[in-house]
């Protein structure tokens, strides 16, 4: 078993370790490594305004993603736990799971036709892309949200805590937020990492302004091998910060999380 | 007759879709009194505490705490602490942030509430694991953290769903003793559902048997023991022998075991009755005028440390019977006081 995970941890690791090497090589042409050693392909992507745009564009749609999926995420995931009728909570996670199964591709030509219409001009905005983002990534964390409260018996400590006393926020600021500190922190990095990472849809309904970074990279591709690398090493260190951040946010949620006696 | 506490009042409620139903349930908690409510799986008995602390409206009917009707009351108004079957400690609380939260929502400044809640802890034994996380306590100490959370605010009545269940046996007689302690000493009305009819016997002033989402038989464990008003009830509560019989004359019954002598049978002569026998009644040997004896073979014989049960074959059924005697089987007499007719119909 050891040497599978090897060979298949190998597999995983090459193409990022090939970027990596080819976006410091000076010269990449039909050999196994580049020759010679440079930064300038960092620089050059540095010095490319429409992929410093980009990069802040993105980041921008994967913190508004990660907000509004996280403020529509918990209340539909506590629907689909909660429901008494089990035809509701089908239909509910039909429709929350529904993204998974339907292409972006689809749902991207779907946003094009709504978005482009004189009724609802918004085609290319920022909130149309941010929209588009959490409609593919809220079926994550929902899912992780409710496979949460179900391992916690959410309902039972409502209960409990509403037989104590509290008030309908107060339980969901004493007792929701801070169980489900983990799986929202980890759903939170997953949305993150797809938004950041996510192409199909936003290179049918972004804007020339509002391009994110992998849209803009497929630009890379048509010129040298080392900035196409350089460009792409960059994508993989924003999906990593943005995975680290989540993280990071989690631990932090669970270190504050326990309330004072 | 004293006011009660806590008394739900010809109420009823149906879960909608399964069918299910509770009706007429009448039920009074006097304070400082403990009942308890037992069933079989599906009686309704867990539906009766979700009535009375508020997760379920009733369709008809008053709850009605300390003469207040709190029908419509959210269960946070109402003032009463719930005990359940998970527990249901605040993982990411320590025991004593668990303890202090109803004082929390209450308003109680930090201090206070920290006072309070580590007495409550001292009073459950459980002062030097305050700063512990449900995850950290064992199966008993978590029970105790609930049982400490639920009565820290001086509820207007306790509520108990099946507290003890988790727990293996030995623990949970200890726990027994400790609730009861705990319930004594705050002097506070309880409402105890529990499945384990021996917990609710030794624990309960008074108990209610439901069945089929109606309270079959209300009163002391006594009462229900040894005066069941039904079948049901005498085979639920209790190990008993239970043969269908005609009564004969004013102190014997027919029964498929042959003619049994008894008290004073209060139906008439030709009237169809139940006849029950408790086993630890059953007495080996044969009766002196030879009344109620039986001759059969020993089919089962368990020994159980401090008694033995044994179940004797005898002509038309089996006697099942109790005792500490060693010595073989083969003769037993029911002496006419052991023996109770209970008019047949109505309930199986």
């Amino acid at each position: 078993m050891a040497w599978v995970t090897g060979c298949y941890l190998a597999y995983l690791a090459l193409p990022i370790v090939l970027l990596v090497v080819g976006s410091v090589g000076e010269i990449w042409l039909n050999t196994l490594l580049p020759h010679g050693l440079t930064g300038r392909w960092y620089l050059e992507v540095w010095s490319d305004g429409s992929f410093r745009r980009a990069f802040v564009v993105s980041l921008e749609v994967a913190a508004a993603t990660c907000v509004v999926t996280a403020l529509l995420g918990l209340p539909l995931a506590y629907t689909i736990y909660s429901a008494g009728s089990r035809g509701v909570r089908a239909a509910a996670r039909l429709i929350a799971l529904l993204p998974i199964a339907v292409p972006p591709l689809v749902l991207g030509f779907g946003f094009v036709l709504v978005f482009s219409s004189d009724a609802l001009p918004y085609l290319g905005s920022l909130w149309v892309l941010v929209a588009g983002h959490v409609v593919l990534t809220l079926p994550y964390i929902v899912q992780t949200l409710v496979a949460d409260m179900r391992h916690l018996r959410l309902g039972i400590l409502l209960q409990a805590a509403e037989s104590l006393g509290a008030s309908g926020p107060r339980r969901f600021l004493d007792i929701v937020l801070p169980s489900l500190r983990h799986s929202l922190g980890s759903g939170l990095v997953t949305v993150a990492a797809l938004s950041i990472g996510e192409f199909q849809l936003s290179n049918l309904v972004a804007g020339f302004l509002t391009r994110p970074y992998p849209v803009v990279l497929l630009q890379a591709f048509y010129g040298a091998t080392g900035f196409a690398c350089a460009a792409t090493t960059i994508l993989l260190a924003l999906a990593l910060l943005g995975s680290v951040t989540g993280s990071l946010a989690a631990r932090g949620a669970g270190a504050a999380g326990p309330a004072s006696a | 007759m004293t006011a009660s506490t806590l008394a739900l009042e010809d109420v009823a409620f149906a879960y909608p879709g399964s069918g299910f139903r509770v009706d007429g349930l009448d039920l009074a908690v006097a304070p400082g009194e403990l009942v308890a409510v037992i069933g079989a799986s599906g009686s309704g008995k867990s539906t009766v505490l979700k009535l009375a602390a508020g997760f379920l409206t009733p369709a008809r009917g008053r709850i009605v705490i300390d003469g207040a009707d709190v029908t419509a009351a959210p269960p946070r108004t109402r003032d009463l602490g719930v005990v359940f079957q998970a527990y249901a400690l605040f993982p990411h609380m320590s025991a004593l942030e668990n303890v202090a939260y109803p004082l929390k929502v209450r308003g109680v400044d930090g201090r206070r509430r920290r006072e309070q809640a580590l007495r409550m802890l001292a009073l459950v034994g459980l002062a030097a694991l305050a700063e512990r996380r449900p995850d950290q306590l064992s199966g008993g100490q978590q029970q105790r953290v609930a049982l400490a959370r639920a009565l820290v605010f001086r509820p207007r009545a306790l509520l108990l769903d099946e507290p003890l269940s988790a727990l293996d046996a030995a623990l949970r007689g200890e726990m027994r003793d400790e609730i009861r302690r705990l319930q004594r000493e705050h002097g506070i009305a309880t409402l105890h559902v529990t499945h384990d009819q021996e917990e609710a016997l030794s624990m309960a002033d008074r108990v209610v048997v439901m069945r089929e989402g109606r309270i079959e038989q209300a009163g002391t464990p006594r009462q229900l023991y040894e005066q069941p008003r039904t079948r049901w009830v005498a085979s639920f509560v209790g190990r008993a022998n239970l043969w269908d019989g005609v009564v004969r004359e004013a102190t014997a019954v027919e029964t498929t075991i042959g003619l049994l002598r008894a008290g004073a049978i209060r139906l008439p002569p030709g009237a169809p009755a139940t006849v029950l026998v408790r086993p630890e009644g059953v007495r080996l040997g044969a009766a002196p005028d030879g009344a109620n004896t039986f001759r059969g073979r020993l089919v089962r014989d368990r020994f159980l440390g401090a008694t033995r049960r044994y179940d004797l074959e005898v002509a038309g059924g089996t006697i099942a019977g109790e005792t500490s005697d060693a010595g073989s089987i083969d003769v037993v007499h029911i002496p006419p006081d052991r023996v109770q007719v209970i008019p047949a119909g109505g309930s199986s």
